[in-house]
């Protein structure tokens, strides 16, 4: 036991940088292997290219990243920006109320409505967007519901449309915008808002003054946490938003699993991580405390 | 109704993460016993066939289904081995043997190869008999006779404007381009760029009245009536036509394409003995008439005809007659330089 003690003290203590290093190893060796090579392949991938039937000639050019910068690609990229910004935006008009909710209003419930918050994450995103086809179809639930209840005489066309897709967006991101606003609300001290009400503010005031202010590193992280991953979605278009909503993780996919063009794809992937890292360097940088 | 879908989905996760088929590869590497690895389209076999083939000869099959031959060839790109049987395309076949993707059938070990008849023998798509025809279909046009006033004849119905968000179009680069190559006339062996500039123009001008590019789950749409007329596969509909008998084939008046499913051998696959034998039970005459009927897709053998469904071998949608057949055509077998300009057009119809 003596020896496994001391062991286990040297380890936590925190004093010795190889003890430091032994901690960080396992994720560091995850990550490397997981993360840090593919993404060096998917680098050297970009600059190859692409040869008879698909198959990737190791020689090096920077044509793939001239190609992404051809024109036709210009309307996806602004449509996915699109879509990643407006359900952001929707995400933090949902997202700011029920995180405020949930910090200074929900009292003994609070728990269950942040574990409620998580059960969307229980079924895969597939399962849930196929629901939503069943619902949203011509033949759907809620079509047949609008017209037995007679609030529309034929049915609505709500599938395969841009309401559809944001709508499938704004479902699955909602809980990546609540999660970090309620954190970052949650740590404002309450005497705070109590000092403000106390120097006269009306509720109002100390809304927009301190609680707000103070909450805003949470809205760039959830906002972040939104966009950023809706940059690369590609599903959301795939199921509910059919021919006319291809956004920029359609046209990687694409490259991948029907036009053969790895390296093109990998060059795409590339330039898509790019923008989002300047994104979070951007972030850094705002975040008061960084 | 969902489970295609979902399968569909699946499948395309599966060839996203080259990790998991490679593990389900070495999970079944790890097995013994007598087994073959099948690798085929969804809703492509007879109920009955493989657990027939297991109690004649004690030998399991493990299925796994694709809904998209790029997509399937993705997978394997990617790195998914072991499979020992799977089916391939005829167009798709000249790229599976310079990849080295599969082996050729060894001659004379098939006893019933004889059964096919002889325009599927030597083939233009695959001249030595390296893969072993299995079912075969056009490609055409769906359409619900109950929502359409008028019956669709030709290719150009896809693009009148008056069912605009009521058209499916097959998720497949070979049969959008080739339909418009025959819309505008132009040879399927051109390597043009002003041809496939005209060609892509044609299909972007349809997209605003496509409602979805889909190889599969529009057959549920279909069925449910949310699209009324769909570029499609002649079995695939008639699969259909069981869950909603509104729904009926036709062959566009242009003319149109014929393929033919083979059967190949993977590359690497430990269980070679034990494939061809389940090559030549589904060679055998009643095995190939029971599959034919199921899947609703013309067989190749001959000797099975006898013993289809009448009501199928009669049917001119699924067996055209002589004049018919004399129009359909086989696509080209393109070389990497054309294939290459296919795709890069459809990419771009995708991208429009």
């Amino acid at each position: 036991m003596k020896p496994l003690d001391r062991a286990l003290s040297w380890l936590l203590s925190g004093r010795r940088s190889a003890a430091s290093h032994l901690l960080l190893a396992p994720a560091s060796a995850w990550l490397m292997i997981f993360l840090v090579l593919p993404a060096a392949g998917l680098l050297a991938l970009s600059f190859a290219h692409n040869g008879n039937y698909g198959e990737v000639v190791w020689t090096f050019g920077l044509d793939n990243y001239r190609r992404a910068f051809e024109p036709k690609y210009i309307p996806v990229l602004l449509r996915t920006l699109g879509f990643a910004g407006g359900t952001t935006i929707l995400c933090l008009l949902l997202g700011y109320p029920l995180a405020y909710f949930l910090s200074f209003r929900a009292g003994k419930w609070r728990n269950a409505l942040i574990i409620g918050l998580m059960v969307p994450f229980w079924t895969s995103a597939l399962v849930a967007f196929y629901s939503w086809m069943v619902i949203l179809g011509k033949e759907g639930l809620l079509n047949s519901a609008l017209l037995k209840f007679g609030f529309v005489s034929a049915p609505l066309g709500i599938l395969y449309t841009p309401f559809s897709v944001l709508l499938g967006l704004v479902y699955f991101y909602l809980p990546f915008t609540v999660l970090p606003l309620y954190g970052s609300l949650e740590k404002i001290p309450r005497s705070y808002i109590e000092a403000a009400y106390d120097l006269g503010a009306n509720r109002w005031v100390a809304f927009l003054r301190i609680t707000l202010p103070l909450s805003l590193p949470g809205v760039i992280a959830g906002a972040l946490l939104t966009f950023i991953p809706c940059l690369g979605d590609f599903l959301t278009a795939e199921i509910l938003g059919g021919p006319r909503f291809y956004l920029l993780g359609n046209l990687i996919s694409n490259q991948f699993l029907m036009a053969q063009d790895w390296p093109f794809g990998a060059a795409l992937t590339t330039l898509l991580l790019i923008g989002m890292v300047g994104g979070l360097m951007i972030y850094r940088r705002w975040e008061p405390d960084a | 109704m969902a489970s295609d879908l979902t399968r569909r989905d699946f499948l395309k996760i599966a060839a996203l993460t080259p990790l998991m088929p490679a593990l389900l590869a070495a999970c079944r590497r790890a097995e013994k016993g007598r087994v073959v690895n099948f690798f085929n389209w969804s809703n492509y076999i007879g109920k009955d066939t493989l657990p027939n083939f297991t109690k004649a000869t004690g030998i399991d099959v493990r299925y796994d289904l694709f809904a998209d031959e790029e997509e399937m060839f993705a997978k394997l790109r990617a790195g998914a081995r072991g499979y020992d049987l799977i089916v391939v395309g005829d167009y798709l076949i000249p790229r599976f043997r310079s990849l080295n993707l599969i082996d050729p059938v060894p001659p004379g070990v098939l006893k019933n190869i004889d059964n096919l008849a002889p325009r599927f023998r030597h083939t233009s798509f695959d001249p030595d008999e390296t893969t072993v025809p299995y079912l075969w279909g056009t490609t055409g046009i769906a359409y619900n006779k109950k929502s359409l006033k008028t019956k669709p004849t030709s290719w150009w119905d896809l693009w009148d404007a008056k069912y605009k968000d009521r058209i499916s179009m097959l998720d497949n680069v070979r049969d959008c381009i080739a339909v418009a190559m025959q819309l505008l006339n132009i040879p399927q062996t051109t390597r043009d760029p002003e041809d496939f500039k005209k060609i892509l123009d044609l299909l972007v001008k349809q997209k605003p009245l496509v409602k979805m590019y889909s190889s599969s789950s529009y057959l549920n749409s279909l069925v449910a009536g949310e699209i009324d007329l769909a570029m499609t596969w002649s079995g695939d509909l008639f699969q259909a036509a069981k869950d909603n008998p509104d729904l009926d084939y036709c062959l566009p008046k242009e003319g149109t394409y014929m393929w033919v499913d083979c059967l190949a051998l993977m590359r690497g696959s430990r269980h070679r003995e034990d494939t061809l034998r389940l090559i030549d039970y589904l060679l055998e005459p009643q095995v190939a008439a029971d599959n034919a009927n199921y899947v609703r897709y013309a067989s190749p053998n001959q000797m099975a005809w006898p013993l289809a469904d009448p009501v199928l071998r009669k049917d001119p949608r699924v067996y055209p007659p002589q004049k018919m057949m004399s129009q359909l055509m086989l696509h080209h077998v393109l070389d990497p330089e054309q294939s290459e300009m296919w795709s890069e057009t459809w990419a771009d119809v995708k991208v429009a």
